[in-house]
């Protein structure tokens, strides 16, 4: 059953029109309109600075993504997931500091996105490597795990070991024109959001994809329930260590972009804080849901670049708020995940959801 | 060998203090079933309120005794606006809003007290050590640990012999069986709150007693999870064990593996241990196993 209202009259006769990517015409124009908004659209005629913030969504997403496949569709809760992107975007730039690279393929701008690939994949082992007691533990000793993930990774051998190779101190900075993307030299807001750009939409469409196959059913069968899965014949270790395997790329993906993004990194760019940060936002926006990991990255970091943009005026009034903003914002967002827990625990996707068949159903509602 | 038995006491005595903290978190849980991620900010908060006390001009006994009484209050308050909502919601919606309610507390308290490290002025404790035996001990700790002792006993007796305490008892055994004999489980999950802000607040001023107060206590606090993950979610004694055994290992390994480390291994080590420790006993020490059915 798929969960698009199909028009009076219009029936799928096969299960792959019933899995179908575009269903109507309709669905078809609407997904084109978005892509030409998000590729031309918005670096066309946005200006510099909500070009960064589009950035700072699409970032967010990334790391939202990978915690929603893990929450929301295999059901493991996790708290660590800034500790992945941090592996993603630590490996990415040693890479491209210390790797001796061949002459001929830093010339051709192959040395970042080669280092993107090595990231993902280090960060996905590091992740099973941390989902492995998942095999045994579930609920909150699978929690207070993960959040070990973060402590030992970030707050230890990040810090105390990683940062210190080559001698840089805490934190390490890539000089300019060494994120190179073939002849493209990645600088400017528009061409980091362009790479951000990409990336999303190609996390998206794996995702979903997967979601859709045999794996993603499965992982809906383990978070139902896993000892139905179990006797279902599905290997539910296996799949439960692939989930933390895919969301650990997704992570390192984004922990690799992030880099480009900064051209600076320090171990306090992934504090613990991050990691409840993303699973906020997917409960904002919705768990279980692509929609609501990337309604919560939007609403989220729109919301505070509001916030902060009504503030700055205040600042030459009362100059100390500027310092307090920090801690007003840790606040509101606290009580705002509180607010949407207890009065829409479905999140923005299901108000979402809730409008389009409004609209589906209108004028006539029954 | 001086030395071994030194850390190892020293770890005793701070162990007392994560006891003290941990048994309000499982109360928590035992009664209403509530995984608690803020207990950081509830030491947090504990310390700063003795300290504002503390620099009114109040003895420290009688700041920690002020501290209790807010503590009550404001445990009364959190599960009234928020927790009471959300009983019988699932499992992630409940730590999630623990999570939010961390988030607002830190934010409120560096907005209120600053981040600025702040110490108890004039020291409360002694500073020259005390010697037993041949050990040598800084009243700090020695204090501490007994305030945490008294306090843990004041606890435990007050569930095993008061009406109250009873009435917890059983909504933690079987919450229906405790409703149909005329227990009020809201009653219940307040006082389990208002528990759990004492010990925490109390925990967090001894804590501040030792290095004085900043955010990092907060994470002193979390240390907190580990303890009762090892000892059992769900038992009272598996807390204090679990609570001392973290005390112990990390000063354990601040003395030991300090040297062959660059540093944190105290930070780090709990969380480690707890982690490899769950591979074996996925329960804990003394933690219900539940048997799931489909």
């Amino acid at each position: 059953m798929s969960s698009v209202w199909l028009p009076c009259g219009v029936y799928h006769e096969t299960y792959e029109q019933d899995q179908g990517w575009w269903q109507t015409n309709f669905i078809k124009f609407k997904m084109i309109l978005l892509l030409a908004v998000v590729f031309i659209g918005i670096p066309l005629f946005a200006p510099e600075y909500w070009i960064g913030v589009a950035t700072m969504v699409g970032y967010t997403a990334m790391g939202a993504l990978g915690v929603q496949l893990l929450i929301g569709y295999t059901g493991l809760i996790t708290l660590g997931h800034a500790a992945f992107i941090a592996v993603g975007a630590y490996t990415s730039t040693l890479l491209v500091l210390q790797f001796p690279w061949p002459s001929w393929m830093v010339e051709a701008g192959l040395a970042y996105p080669t280092s993107i690939v090595v990231a993902a994949i280090v960060a996905g082992l590091w992740s099973v490597l941390f989902g492995l007691p998942s095999a045994k533990v579930k609920g909150f000793y699978l929690i207070l795990t993960t959040m070990a993930a973060q402590f030992i990774t970030v707050d230890f051998i990040l810090t105390q070991y990683i940062s210190k190779i080559g001698g840089r101190g805490q934190a390490f900075s890539l000089p300019p024109g060494t994120i190179k993307f073939g002849p493209i030299v990645v600088d400017t807001e528009r061409e980091i959001y362009y790479l951000m750009a990409v990336f999303v939409t190609l996390m998206v469409i794996v995702l979903a994809n997967l979601l859709r196959s045999r794996v993603g059913r499965a992982w809906v069968a383990i978070r139902d329930n896993d000892i139905a899965a179990e006797t279902l014949g599905i290997n539910v270790v296996w799949y439960k260590l692939l989930a933390f395997f895919v969301a650990g790329v997704m992570g390192g993906v984004a922990g690799a972009f992030w880099v480009s993004n900064t051209a600076a990194l320090s171990p306090e760019h992934f504090p613990w804080f991050w990691s409840l940060w993303l699973v906020g936002v997917i409960l904002i926006g919705g768990v279980g849901s692509i929609h609501g990991a990337i309604f919560g990255s939007v609403f989220m970091v729109i919301i505070m670049e509001l916030l902060q943009l009504a503030v700055l005026p205040l600042a030459d009034y009362y100059p100390k708020l500027l310092i307090d903003f920090a801690f007003l914002k840790e606040s509101a967002f606290g009580l705002a995940i509180c607010a949407f827990l207890i009065y829409e625990p479905n999140g923005l996707a299901y108000r979402w959801w809730q409008i389009k068949n409004y609209f589906n159903l209108w004028p006539f509602s029954y | 060998m001086e030395l071994f038995l030194m850390t190892l006491v020293t770890g005793i005595m701070v162990g007392g203090i994560y006891a003290l903290v941990a048994l309000g978190w499982v109360l928590i849980y035992k009664c209403s079933g509530v995984l608690n991620l803020a207990m950081g900010e509830l030491t947090l908060i504990g310390a700063y309120v003795t300290l504002t006390f503390y620099e009114m001009g109040m003895p420290f006994i009688a700041a920690v005794a002020c501290t209790m009484v807010v503590g009550v209050i404001l445990g009364y308050l959190t599960e009234r606006i928020f927790l009471d909502k959300l009983i019988g919601e699932p499992i992630l919606a409940v730590i999630m809003v623990t999570v939010g309610l961390s988030f607002f507390f830190r934010g409120m308290i560096s907005f209120i007290w600053g981040t600025d490290t702040r110490v108890f002025e004039p020291p409360v404790f002694a500073l020259k050590p005390i010697t037993i035996g041949f050990i040598q001990v800084s009243p700090v700790y020695l204090w501490s640990f007994i305030l945490s002792i008294v306090l843990l006993i004041i606890f435990v007796a007050f569930f095993k012999y008061t009406r109250w305490g009873l009435a917890m008892q059983a909504t933690a055994d079987d919450e229906t069986a405790a409703l149909s004999l005329g227990i009020s489980a809201r009653f219940v999950y307040s006082a389990a709150w208002a528990i759990a802000f004492i010990s925490a607040g109390v925990g967090g001023a001894l804590l501040g007693n030792i290095n004085g107060i900043n955010i990092s206590i907060g994470y002193l606090g979390l240390l907190v999870l580990p303890a009762v993950v090892l000892g059992g979610l769900n038992s009272v004694p598996g807390a204090i064990v679990g609570g001392i055994i973290i005390g112990i290992l990390q000063n354990l390994s601040g003395t030991y593996l300090d040297a062959y480390f660059p540093g944190g291994v105290k930070e780090i080590m709990p969380f480690a241990f707890m982690t490899v420790f769950l591979l074996f006993k996925p329960y804990g020490l003394w933690g219900w196993e539940r048997i799931e059915r489909v």
